[in-house]
């Protein structure tokens, strides 16, 4: 099979708002980035992959119709993937699938999310079906407490370890120059913030951002001519769960165990703890990046306390998690998986700056959306095997 | 480029619901499951045998936001790849292909599906168009038909009155398809005389109504394997036109020209003339003309010959998207439609077609198009 | 569907569903520039700073190419009709303002639907009082009298406008079909839940569907289904946010009733905050709805549901 490569990355200046740009304005500033990174122009651009939260948190429907012009894709292939928090990373398999399929040679998949025009949590709560529990609601948050809740009974996902995760990324977002939220945390604050859906506390829940992501893809051969640091995908999948399946258990993601499992195959990794040198992990709340140490294979279950307290997921520790900060440094929510392997590739080609994590070669990539129901693992490396 | 999807993803199975006005004591998820159930009727194949699932919806027309979610069990989506493209079907379908070509995966499911019925359809279009400009004087699809409608006659010297004949033959062959709940005896008075969007006429205008639709994709290998007469797919396009509405040419739809030469040279065809069945998705009657002028079909302005009595039979058989529009569904339908009259599992196939083309178009005016062809062994 | 629905009144049509939510919408520069000033009763449009085309309103990217727009132009108030349409919301039309190449989208007024000609010349009408959207111009209207304008220099131009406050307001008729229908009937009428069994896994499911979403067979048989539960997974909902239904705090809840192999939604009631993060709600907790006194045929039908003893 043909191997793909980035080539190219770009993100927007991150805000809790831009007032400066429309929604179609922020997808272009990430893809003039990522063009000029790669050396090209949207002429050498096959075809587009947009991705985007749900349309409702912008008001504007099937956006990417609007966004044509920003990014000067008349007359070119433009299809839009949306996938909840996890749709970046279906969009770039999406546009993996273009290439290898053979529709286009260059694609340019473009993520983003405006967050600050809209009703955050009104809208997201419109994932509930009308019949069944909408009225009771707070986005997914008050879900996504209710399993932290009872992993921590089952699995020992302490307040505290959550309180670490946030300590750890907002320390990292600190050196990363596209995170807007800049501001150290201690765990005794973020044990005492207040609650918003407890045990989710102010301080484990990421900010709301204005911010876009674009990543051009190209195959093997093409992508050495373009780049002399390409960031090869060595594998990529992304998988559903039936939201109310007969004993579907939030203790543990299924979607992403099956993900991980395929994407390790295909790409040869047999101890992920050992191999990987990074990992970039979309947590929209510090319990789910204790959950995915153990979906992901970091860790075994009921591991992720140790693991966290144990300071190797840290920038100087064994297997760093989220050096960009994650999600907790910007969170455009339909842009932050893409943000997510772009910052993997960046690590991968030794491209990161101040938050490159030395002689990184191997990288993990997970994202996920929906009601915890979507889930997405990549693996990108600067060999092609 | 190497057309690696040419002749090695074929359609092994596909189906639809009946499209009628309102599904009222049905949901979604109901429609949904029916089609994909019947899908995999005689193929041989299970749920356990799809690989993936790519599916076409509106959170807009669902009213809830990442809809897919609420129906992946529907859509036997559990524990399996799934994506959803917030286009139509048609674009999951191009999708699909290209991950079974890439060798990725043998078999995907393509669903389509949506109940207009429940919102006001208008809410669904208007909120495709930028909200500073153009929502604001009160654009929607009736509107943007109208305009370009009026562009389209003007410059071609057409009257509004030939457009009779577009709206006859779909309703006709309409009343022919089970499978559709439009009959001649639905085109009252009122639909002739009701002045939607000068020049347009009720009658001109795609109907919504409420269905889904399933379509499976396999390899090479496994349609081997299911035997029968496989559907070959043989090309592929699609492309996208600016936004303004203003700023389109109007008379001509150069993205879906655009998006049919792709498919075209995928396939190694030489034109439309090469396809004895040619199923379109349009918005109105003049805006089918246009297509058909797109795709090849006839010069700029002549598209309206294609309608004389007895000539291309091969012309929308299923009656096309105007007596029935399932928005998110209608391209997916014309490929179903397609793959359907060509593999022999349908009742309106014209006699001896081997091969045939799909077309989709999404957005105001029909900004987005794409095409897929046909073909069998 | 092959499902064997036992008898019931299926009495339910649709539920009726209203989103309303609040916007605060980002034109962009060039955009926003044009509708600012709009309120000085100025046209402005932008020319393509690569292949030079004049469009109006001004944007901040060419539809065309794709390039950034070189400069803003002041455009007049005057041009020539180049298409309409009569439609129940008004009349659309396509106005070429005098210089540019691009027609601007905007209503007809003031004008009988019969004098509308191709090729007209038409001129702005305002907005007695600007409201700082483009409905500061109301329309265009036949003007024979006008001059033809020419484009001219922008000097001084307004700020532009950064936020326009929007509200979209969707409403939907959501079908209940025959599984929610049998299902909340039983609730409206007879304080009965009923799911429905897999014949296959032999799961009983509910909310009752078509079919199992794990072995994809259509289900079979519709199962009585007490009010009385297991508490899968709960939060204290402190946050307060637009849009939302109840008032915090709260209980979320998912809980399995007995018999069953899925989620129900709801809430615990009949504790106070503190009782609630205290720990007598947790994962284990064995509950039981409180139903009300309203037959709405919903979840709300059960007010909410209380911890009984014999927690897990
Ligand atoms: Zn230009
Ligand atoms: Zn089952």
């Amino acid at each position: 099979m043909t191997n793909i490569a980035i080539v190219g990355t770009g993100q927007t200046a991150h805000a809790r708002r831009r007032l400066d740009v429309s929604q179609a304005g922020l997808a272009r500033e990430a893809v003039m980035e990522a063009l000029a990174d790669a050396g090209l122009t949207m002429a050498d651009i096959d075809s587009v992959v947009v991705a985007s939260g749900p349309a409702m948190f912008g008001a504007v429907n099937q956006p990417e119709k609007w966004l044509v012009d920003a990014l000067g894709a008349r007359f070119k292939p433009v299809v839009r993937v949306t996938s909840g928090g996890g749709t970046g990373l279906a969009g770039a398999l999406a546009a993996m699938n273009q290439i290898k399929g053979g529709v286009a040679k260059r694609v340019l998949v473009v993520a983003y999310d405006k967050l600050s025009e809209g009703a955050l949590q009104a809208s997201i709560s419109t994932l509930y079906d009308p019949f069944w529990g909408r009225e009771f609601a707070v986005g997914i948050m008050g879900f996504s407490a209710a399993y932290w809740r009872a992993r921590m009974d089952r699995l020992g996902h302490t307040e505290e370890a959550a309180a670490m995760v946030a300590v750890k990324n907002r320390a990292n977002s600190m050196l990363n120059p596209k995170a807007h939220v800049k501001k150290e945390v201690t765990v005794e604050e973020v044990l005492a913030s207040k609650p918003l859906c407890w045990p989710i506390k102010v301080l484990d829940v990421p900010p709301i951002s204005d911010g876009a992501c674009a990543v051009i893809l190209a195959a093997e051969g093409d992508a050495e001519a373009i780049t002399s640091t390409p960031a090869w995908i060595r594998g990529m999948a992304y998988y559903s769960e039936a939201d109310n399946a007969a004993h579907r258990s939030m203790l543990q993601s299924e979607p992403l165990k099956i993900a991980a499992a395929k994407v390790y195959r295909a790409s040869g990794v047999t101890n992920p703890r050992r191999q990987f040198d990074v990992a970039e992990v979309q947590e929209p709340y510090t319990c789910f990046e204790l959950s995915y140490y153990e979906g992901l294979g970091l860790c075994p279950e009921g591991g992720a306390a140790e693991l966290i307290a144990s300071g190797a997921t840290q920038m100087t520790g064994d297997i760093p998690v989220n050096p960009s900060g994650g999600c907790m440094g910007a969170n455009p929510i339909g842009a932050t998986a893409l943000i997510r392997l772009a910052e993997a590739a960046m690590q991968v080609t030794g491209k990161a700056g101040a938050h490159q994590i030395q002689g990184a070669e191997l990288g993990l990539v997970q994202a996920g959306g929906g009601w915890a129901n979507l889930r997405g693992v990549a693996v990108v490396g600067s060999t092609k095997d | 480029m190497v057309a690696a999807t040419s002749r090695n993803v074929a359609v092994v199975g596909s189906a639809q619901t009946q499209l009628k006005a309102a599904w009222s004591d049905r949901q979604h998820v109901d429609l949904i499951s029916e089609a994909v159930a019947r899908a995999l009727l005689g193929t041989g194949l299970r749920i356990e045998d799809v690989d993936f699932v790519i599916d076409s919806g509106s959170d807009f027309l669902d009213g809830r936001s990442i809809s897919n979610c609420g129906f992946l069990g529907a859509m036997g989506a559990h524990h399996k790849e799934e994506s959803r493209v917030e286009e139509d079907g048609l674009w999951s379908a191009l999708y699909g292909a290209t991950k079974i070509a890439s060798g990725s995966a043998s078999v995907g499911l393509i669903v389509a599906y949506s109940k207009s019925s429940e919102s006001d359809p208008n809410d669904y279009w208007t909120s495709l168009a930028e909200p500073f400009t153009q929502r604001p004087v009160g654009l929607d699809q009736n509107a943007v038909a109208g305009l370009f409608a009026q562009r389209y006659l003007t410059r071609f010297g057409v009257p509004a009155s030939a457009l009779r004949a577009v709206t006859h033959r779909a309703w006709a062959a309409a009343d022919g398809n089970t499978f559709v709940d439009a009959t001649l005896e639905m085109l009252q008075d009122e639909y002739w005389s009701q002045e939607i969007a000068s020049p347009l006429r009720r009658s001109d205008m795609a109907r919504p109504v409420d269905g889904a639709v399933a379509v499976l994709l396999a390899s090479k290998d496994v349609a081997r394997q299911i035997g029968g007469s496989p559907v070959w797919v043989t090309g592929m396009g699609s492309a996208i036109d600016q936004h303004f509405i203003a700023a389109r040419d109007g008379a001509t739809l150069p993205a879906a020209a655009a998006a049919a030469s792709a498919a075209y040279r995928m396939a190694g065809a030489s034109g439309a003339s090469d396809f004895d069945i040619v199923e379109v998705s349009a918005g109105s009657t003049a805006g089918e003309l246009m297509v058909l002028e797109a795709l090849g079909m006839a010069e700029p302005g002549k598209a309206i010959d294609l309608y004389a009595d007895g000539a291309s039979p091969g012309l929308n058989p299923s009656g096309g998207a105007l007596p029935a529009d399932v928005v998110m569904a209608s391209g997916l339908v014309r490929l179903h439609e397609v793959a359907a009259q060509l593999g022999g599992r349908s009742d309106h196939a014209p006699q001896g077609a081997r091969r045939g083309l799909a077309h989709a178009s999404g957005g105001l005016g029909m900004q987005n198009h794409c095409v897929i062809t046909l073909e069998t062994s | 569907m092959t499902n064997n629905a036992t008898s019931t009144r299926e009495t339910m049509g649709s539920m009726t569903s209203r989103l309303s939510m609040p916007y605060t919408l980002t034109a962009g520069k060039a955009m926003g520039t044009f509708l600012a000033e709009l309120g000085a009763q100025r046209i402005i449009g932008s020319r393509c700073a690569a292949c030079a085309t004049v469009r109006v309103p001004a944007q901040d990217f060419c539809g065309d190419c794709g390039a950034e727009t070189g400069e803003l132009v002041a455009v007049p108030s005057t041009g020539e009709l180049t298409g309409w349409t009569v439609t129940e919301r008004g009349i659309l039309a396509f106005v070429l303002l005098d210089g540019t190449d691009v027609p601007l989208l905007h209503r007809i007024v003031d004008t009988d639907v019969s004098s509308l000609v191709l090729g007209a010349r038409v001129s702005a009408r305002w907005a007695a009082e600007p409201a700082g959207n483009v409905m500061d111009i109301t329309g265009f209207a036949i003007d024979a009298e006008s001059t033809v304008g020419a484009l001219a220099p922008t000097n001084e131009l307004l700020a532009p406008i950064e936020q326009l406050a929007y509200r979209m307001e969707l409403t939907y008729e959501h079908s209940y079909g025959h599984f929610y229908g049998s299902l909340f009937d039983s609730v409206k009428n007879d304080r009965r839940i009923r799911g429905i069994r897999c014949p296959s896994c032999r799961n009983v499911l509910l909310p009752p569907r078509g079919f199992c979403d794990v072995c994809f067979v259509p289900t079979k048989d519709w199962i009585d289904i007490p009010d009385t539960g297991t508490v899968q997974a709960c939060s204290v909902v402190h946050i307060e946010f637009v849009g939302q239904r109840m008032t915090p705090p709260y209980v979320y809840a998912e809980i399995v009733l007995d018999g069953t192999a899925t989620r129900l939604i709801h809430s615990v009631g009949g504790l106070s905050a503190e009782e609630a993060r205290s720990g007598i709600v947790k994962p284990g907790s064995r509950v039981k709805a409180v139903w009300s006194d309203r037959a709405t045929g919903s979840l709300a039908d059960i007010e909410y549901f209380q911890v009984i003893d014999g927690s897990a």
